[in-house]
């Protein structure tokens, strides 16, 4: 698996090499635009990792340049600008993600393995391990047993089910399934996280659903 | 500005003398040569009836003396000669006939006279001394020249005081707004009550004064509140990590008071977060992406989402949501706004409390609010709630930073929904109204 990181603070830069290579991932590390872009377009990496703030060519020109060469590659921004339109702006020129610094490095993580194993599945039914769901009856059953859900829970499922065996964070829990980008002081996920737990384990030995410390939750799917 | 003035009156001034000066002109030359005209007449007619003696005779009457060579206080003068024998008549020195109106100098006087032709070898001429008409014109010029004068002295002492008073006020207002720039922000300008426009400008100046003044009263506030706010949880970072360095042992104890010490850093970002989100609202910045949405299904998520959490803190949330209406707003920024309240009331009441969120649309207002039924804010306390980093005395130990419902009341400024706490007895009941 490999990163390119394009970061210009070099003592974040040298923490997250050390951090990333410890999770088997090789990283290319440039300080500056330029240099990302030309590398982008030598080699076929599996996530970029970039700063919005380069010195010369920013991180949004890197990617718009990107997307208009048709160089599909997952972006994921680093940046301290977290403000309200900025994640807007940055997704809009085409990065799939985006993080405000500081950071966790198990959030950066989580999200970078997500975005390695992304398929654009549209297929109308999901399987992972023995859940099936029908996402056009927003029905769900697992081992062939009926189970209601309610719709938010139903799109919890639905997400943990397109990132099954990988552990997803809070954060890119509250983004993706509640679509909302600050941090509530409640136990939002974790409330709906046991509530789901509770109808898909009912009557089951197993539990569908893990929780990994210090990062978040994984759907378990055997196969 | 003055100065052309001045010029433009001298203009209409000069223009309005010598249209006087024609006027009265054309009138006494014209009657002056009507007058001579007359005499010529006369004569004439005398000089048709019984010849050049009658002519002589009329001419002696007009003259109304006999033939002694002097001006009347008519001012005539006529030459009666022919070409046989000379001057006949007048008080005139005889002279080449000429024939016409014209000009002649006799004596020192200026006359004005017609030359007539009464027959072949007889000349008339009559003239009169126009030196009334001079007189008239001298006469008029003076006039209006005091007059002028006079006005222009009174325009220009009355123009001048009126400067002077006028300089004087606005000195006075330039003094106390230099004064308020050198840091007397207290200073104002006095008002007299003359009620005119220089005043209603000191008054609109002292307003925006009191305005700055209170912003700049706002932002010492805030300022300190700042400082005072996270100092504190800064404080408990520096000492937790203080007491590891001093007081850890074992590895366990080092990674424990390490996890405590993210967990503060932690707690000032979301501070920091909070009131730059509130300052980035507040700058009014989000706005122009404001989007028809439905505020019923918005608020029907935010139940959903929290039904599960008020659960597991045993307490009730129960909803009322009239459906189908729609506002024009920010999707995330009102979703904050809800969650912040609901958190507030699963937080901030004892277990076992309803809480309620409703959404009622009727002809003049759409009204969302939340309420519970828990211990309430005292109505005293209700606008002070809003401001940064209040937190009421009781609350004064659990986590939060405080920054909740000033983040509301500022995504309702933005929205141009008024917020309004109520005493829901018991309880709290916050409503937004959106108009």
């Amino acid at each position: 698996m490999t990163i390119l990181l394009v970061e210009d603070d070099v003592e974040l830069a040298r923490s997250l090499i050390d951090r990333f290579q410890d999770n088997d991932y090789a990283v290319l590390h440039v300080g500056d635009g330029e240099a990302g872009l030309k590398e982008a377009r030598r080699n076929e990496f599996d996530v970029i990792v970039l700063d919005r703030m380069l010195p010369g060519l920013s991180g949004l020109d890197v990617v718009k340049v990107l997307r208009h060469e048709a160089r599909m590659t997952p972006v994921i921004y680093l940046t301290t600008m977290g403000g309200i339109d900025d994640r807007v702006q940055g997704l809009e020129a085409g990065g799939d993600d985006y993080l405000v610094k500081p950071f966790a490095f198990v959030e950066l993580l989580a999200r970078v393995r997500v975005m390695t194993r992304r398929s654009a599945n549209h297929a109308p039914r999901l399987f992972a391990g023995s859940i099936e769901l029908d996402l056009v009856h927003r029905t769900a059953a697992r081992a062939g047993k009926p189970i209601e859900l309610l719709p938010q829970e139903f799109r919890l499922l639905e997400y943990l089910m397109r990132h099954a065996n990988r552990a997803v964070t809070r954060k890119m829990l509250l983004e993706n399934v509640w679509e909302i980008h600050f941090d509530p002081h409640t136990s939002v996920v974790e409330s709906h996280i046991s509530r789901l737990r509770a109808r898909l384990n009912q009557g089951f030995a197993v539990d569908a659903i893990q929780t990994v410390r210090g990062i978040g939750y994984k759907l378990l799917a055997p196969n | 500005m003055a100065a052309s003035f001045a010029v433009l009156f001298l203009g209409l001034a000069a223009g309005l003398i010598a249209a006087v000066l024609w006027i009265v002109n054309d009138t006494q030359t014209s009657s002056l040569v009507r007058a001579n005209d007359a005499d010529i007449a006369t004569v004439d007619n005398g000089f048709r009836d019984e010849g050049i003696d009658e002519a002589v005779e009329v001419t002696k009457q007009r003259l109304g003396s006999s033939d002694s060579v002097r001006a009347l206080s008519r001012g005539a003068y006529i030459l009666l000669e022919d070409r046989a024998h000379g001057k006949r008549f007048g008080n005139l020195e005889g002279f080449a006939p000429r024939l016409g109106l014209f000009d002649l100098t006799s004596t020192g006087s200026h006359i004005l006279g017609r030359g007539v032709l009464l027959a072949p070898e007889v000349y008339l001429f009559v003239g009169r001394d126009t030196a009334e008409i001079t007189a008239a014109r001298v006469r008029i010029v003076k006039a209006f020249g005091w007059v002028i004068a006079g006005s222009m002295l009174f325009a220009g002492i009355g123009g001048t005081l009126l400067r002077v008073q006028l300089m004087r006020r606005v000195d006075a207002i330039t003094r106390t707004c230099e004064g308020i720039i050198a840091g007397r922000f207290n200073e104002r300008i006095l008002i007299r009550s003359r009620g005119d426009e220089l005043e209603r400008l000191s008054v609109a100046i002292n307003e925006m004064l009191n305005r700055i003044s209170a912003l700049l009263d706002n932002l010492r506030q805030v300022s300190s509140d700042v400082a005072h706010d996270l100092r504190t949880p800064l404080t408990r970072l520096r000492n937790r990590l203080e007491e590891a360095r001093g007081g850890s042992v074992t590895t366990v104890d080092y990674a424990a008071a390490v996890a405590r010490a993210i967990d503060d850093t932690d707690q000032v970002l979301a501070m920091f977060s909070a009131l730059l989100r509130i300052s980035q609202i507040e700058a009014g910045t989000r706005v122009a992406t404001f989007t028809q949405l439905s505020l019923s299904k918005l608020l029907e998520n935010v139940v959903d989402m929290y039904r599960p959490v008020a659960e597991d803190h045993r307490h009730v949330l129960s909803a009322s949501i009239q459906p189908e209406v729609g506002i024009r707003g920010d999707a995330e920024l009102l979703t904050q706004l809800f969650s912040n309240l609901i958190e507030n009331a699963i937080h901030h009441t004892p277990m076992h409390t309803t809480i309620h969120v409703a959404l009622q649309s009727s002809e003049d207002a759409i009204v969302a609010s939340v309420s519970d039924d828990g211990p309430g804010i005292p109505a005293d306390e209700h606008s002070k709630v809003l401001r940064r980093f209040y937190r009421l005395s009781r609350d004064r130990s659990t986590s939060g930073h405080g920054l909740g419902l000033a983040l509301v009341a500022a995504i309702a400024n933005l929205h141009q929904a008024t917020l309004r706490l109520a005493d829901a007895k018991p309880g709290l009941c916050v409503s937004t109204n959106f108009c």
